[in-house]
């Protein structure tokens, strides 16, 4: 008999409607206080204005929320949601589900993406979105039964704590013999004892006989479900087809599917193998370009990084299909069969690994010193494990670390332990003790941004080197770039809505290695267009890798091959046949426009949102420290001397950085312009009142607040 | 004899991948190949030697985030 117990506390039984072009034009509402459960219809206005996905995400929050809530107040929503192209099996990465909400680390909106079976298996059930507030003091779990047309919320009590275990429950437990049927959202003990959760998102893997994992990671979203009261949400579903979604021009999807999954079959053998070894190729690459982050983004190097790269994981991961979504031919979500951790609750015990990606790697390894793909696999098996965001995770615990290097802080603030760069048991400490909310583990797990306050408040450091090291911006962690010789790459992360990650631009490349834009102008444009056509991808519940990790054997000759515009107009084709409503390239950067400059007005609305909050650590823009600047002296002084015109002869190392600092951030200052310009935003980054009507979301408290922000054209 | 990008190249002792490049003609500003399974960065172009019967895979590396 299991020794765990459901008590039903309330059911909705409700009619499903026909799903329409990728709409069921319904989202699902929950209550957790009072236990109520509602299905709410979806205006046309918004769903023109916010097509799906993210957008929906987004306006649900709005209206949920006040400029005065915050992450923890019952009124606070996790939103989650798939996309009107979402959960259809023939074309590549149409899985993603986005979740939305109010961030412990940040205050403000986050999003985070993530695969899986949820979001398709929700919209299928009936349901565009679905909308949590509230909170319970009992632990919950919410099932949406698609097959049976039922919600039903039940009070659990002994079902496990982590991740793996209770998802492997749930699935068993709902599936009823048909495990491929169920999808599980759940965080885990460290989302519940930190700010940092993540949650975890299964797909079934039938030849493992297993449910499989993605996370949304960033933000602390895991941290708002652990809040609430949730343990777990369950979606259930059946057969899916192409049909599924009804499509309004099946024959066009098929076509468009069909040309872009054949090609990634035909040319990822050629390119990056990410059917056979995910992202771990990046590891590599990014060390010879000086761009891994090594000890907390010192240095974009390290001679012991093949260590961790992909000849290594290659050997580790488990063969076989490993597509988060059914039917995805990119399928990079590989894992590690027959682990044996050497810490913790599994120490001993063989486990599956689901990972590690390239992220987690260069995070938990690279950053922290740490060259061991064992420990690596290790902190990513735990952190899933138990609700952890592995990027926060990783640049949580490097600045942690060079705190201690630097001795602003010593072993009587860290429990004892000597937290050096490459301490692999004292990283895996801090690991487990996030999970239960004790030692110093409970403070790294409070983010960086508060990290600092308490390093400075409660042990003296100093606070104006923790400014500048502490690799944070709007008070999420970075994810894992050096961003220092790449001026665009610094906008990517510091003019991103929720802070410091690559979703919305990843231009190192273009930038640094080839130069394709060297004006401000030409930096400030593709500040423009990346960020809303990734964006794009968000409002359709879809992974952006098919667009610009595979790419077209011709595609290097084309005008701009940085857009892959043929992959682009595929993407317009798609939609189209989705959706009927006609579109082309121009067409979906102006949908991501619309809600790319509403989640800056909602950043505004919670208090952020200006220019002052795009600001970044200066780690992230030059050498901080005398040894970093000597690492790449000639680089830095010919810089000097080429580019800013600088007298350099017989000026001291110091006097070599305050110049080089005094430059990089006036560049810094110039790009903002640049790209406030571009976006048609005021020079304290704010949309101006032309652009959110050019936009259609000039909404009477939209107008209200732009007028209470001295925004008045 | 090499294979690289569907053409086969002649292959002569001490030949690196810039000179592979050279040969091929191709002006696009590649920032890595890939040799079989092994992936070569730009940097280090000028010093990779490629063997005899090597694939190589020209990689064009617009993503990584």
């Amino acid at each position: 008999m299991p020794d765990y117990d459901f008590k039903e506390t309330k059911t909705l039984d409700y009619k499903r409607p026909e799903i329409q072009n990728g709409y069921t034009d319904q989202t699902l509402y929950i209550n957790l206080s009072d236990l109520q459960i509602d299905i709410k219809p979806v205006a046309e206005k918004t769903k023109k204005t916010f097509i799906g996905g993210k957008g929906y995400d987004l306006w649900l929050l709005w209206n949920a929320v006040q400029p005065t809530t915050r992450w923890n107040d019952p009124e606070n929503a996790l939103c989650i949601a798939a996309g009107p192209l979402g959960g259809t099996p023939i074309y590549p990465g149409s899985g993603k589900s986005i979740v939305a909400t109010l961030s412990p680390t940040t205050g403000s909106v986050i999003d985070s993406n993530v695969g899986g079976y949820f979001g398709p298996y929700l919209k299928f059930s009936g349901f565009d979105a679905l909308e949590i507030q509230g909170k319970t003091a009992a632990e919950m779990v919410v099932f949406i039964d698609g097959v049976n047309q039922k919600v039903q919320l039940f009070e659990t009590s002994g079902l496990p704590e982590n991740a793996y275990a209770l998802s492997a429950i749930l699935t068993e437990h709902f599936g009823q013999g048909k495990p491929r049927n169920i999808s599980v959202v759940s965080a885990g003990p460290g989302a519940k004892n930190t700010l940092i959760g993540c949650l975890n998102f299964t797909w079934y893997d039938p030849k493992r006989k297993r449910a499989r994992y993605k996370q949304a990671g960033r933000g602390g979203v895991g941290s708002v479900f652990a809040e609430k009261g949730l343990k777990a949400i369950v979606a259930c579903w059946k057969t899916v087809t192409a049909d599924t979604n009804n499509p309004a021009d099946k024959t066009r999807l098929k076509n468009v599917a069909k040309l872009h999954s054949r090609e990634i079959v035909e040319l990822d053998p050629k390119q990056n193998e990410m059917a056979k070894i995910g992202t771990t190729h990046l590891v590599t690459i990014m060390n010879d370009h000086d761009l891994l982050p090594t000890h907390n983004f010192r240095y974009g190097q390290h001679d012991q990084a093949p260590n961790l790269g992909q000849k290594v994981y290659r050997r580790l991961f488990d063969p076989g299909f490993d597509g988060c979504w059914m039917g995805c031919t990119v399928a990079c979500s590989h894992g590690i069969k027959d682990f044996v951790p050497l810490t913790g609750p599994y120490k001993g015990q063989k486990v599956f690994v689901d990972g590690p990606e390239y992220e987690t790697i260069a995070g938990c390894g690279s950053n922290l010193g740490i060259f061991d793909p064992h420990t690596v696999a290790e902190m990513n098996f735990y952190c899933d494990a138990y609700g952890l965001d592995t990027i926060s995770v990783g640049t949580a615990i490097a600045f942690a670390m060079e705190c201690f290097e630097m001795g602003l802080i010593d072993s009587t603030h860290t429990g004892g332990m000597e937290l050096h760069f490459g301490n692999r048991d004292a990283a895996l400490e801090i690991v487990h003790q996030m999970a239960i909310g004790e030692g110093f583990g409970q403070i790294v797990g409070q983010g960086v941004r508060r990290m600092k306050a308490i390093f400075a408040k409660d042990f003296g450091a100093d606070a104006k080197i923790m400014q500048d090291i502490g690799m944070e911006a709007k008070g999420l962690e970075f994810s894992e770039y050096m961003t220092k010789e790449s001026l665009a790459q610094q906008g990517g992360y510091g003019l991103a809505l929720k802070g410091p990650q690559h979703d919305e631009a990843w231009l190192i490349f273009l930038d640094m290695v080839h130069n394709f834009m060297p004006t401000f102008e030409q930096k400030a444009e593709a500040l423009h267009w990346f960020p809303m056509f990734r964006t794009w991808f968000g409002l359709c519940g879809l992974c952006k890798l098919p667009w610009n990790d595979i790419i077209p054997e011709d595609n290097k000759d084309t005008a701009e091959p940085a857009k892959v515009m043929k992959h682009v107009q595929w993407y317009a084709d798609y939609f189209s046949a989705i959706t009927g409503i006609e579109a082309g390239p121009d067409d979906l950067i102006k949908m991501s426009e619309s809600v790319y400059n509403f989640q800056r007005i909602f950043n505004l609305r919670m208090g952020f949102g200006r220019r002052q909050h795009d600001d970044l650590p200066y780690r992230a823009v030059g050498p901080v420290t005398e040894i970093e600047y000597e690492s790449r002296v000639e680089r830095y002084d010919k810089q000097l001397v080429e580019t800013y015109k600088a007298d350099i002869d017989g000026k001291s190392t110091t006097e070599k950085l305050a110049m080089l600092r005094k430059y990089r951030e006036e560049q810094y200052e110039k790009l903002k312009d640049a790209v406030y310009k571009r976006r048609g935003w005021t020079t304290d980054g704010i949309p101006t009142q032309k652009t959110v009507k050019r936009l259609s979301i000039d909404f009477d408290d939209v107008l209200e607040l732009l007028k209470a922000s001295g925004v008045n054209s | 004899m090499i294979q690289v990008a569907g053409k086969q190249i002649a292959w002569r002792e001490g030949m690196t991948v810039s000179d592979l490049l050279d040969e091929l003609g191709d002006p696009h500003p590649y920032a890595v190949v890939r040799i079989n399974q092994q992936y070569v960065t730009r940097p280090n172009f000028a010093q990779t030697l490629v063997p005899d019967d090597a694939e190589v895979y020209l990689i064009p590396m617009v993503a990584g985030g």
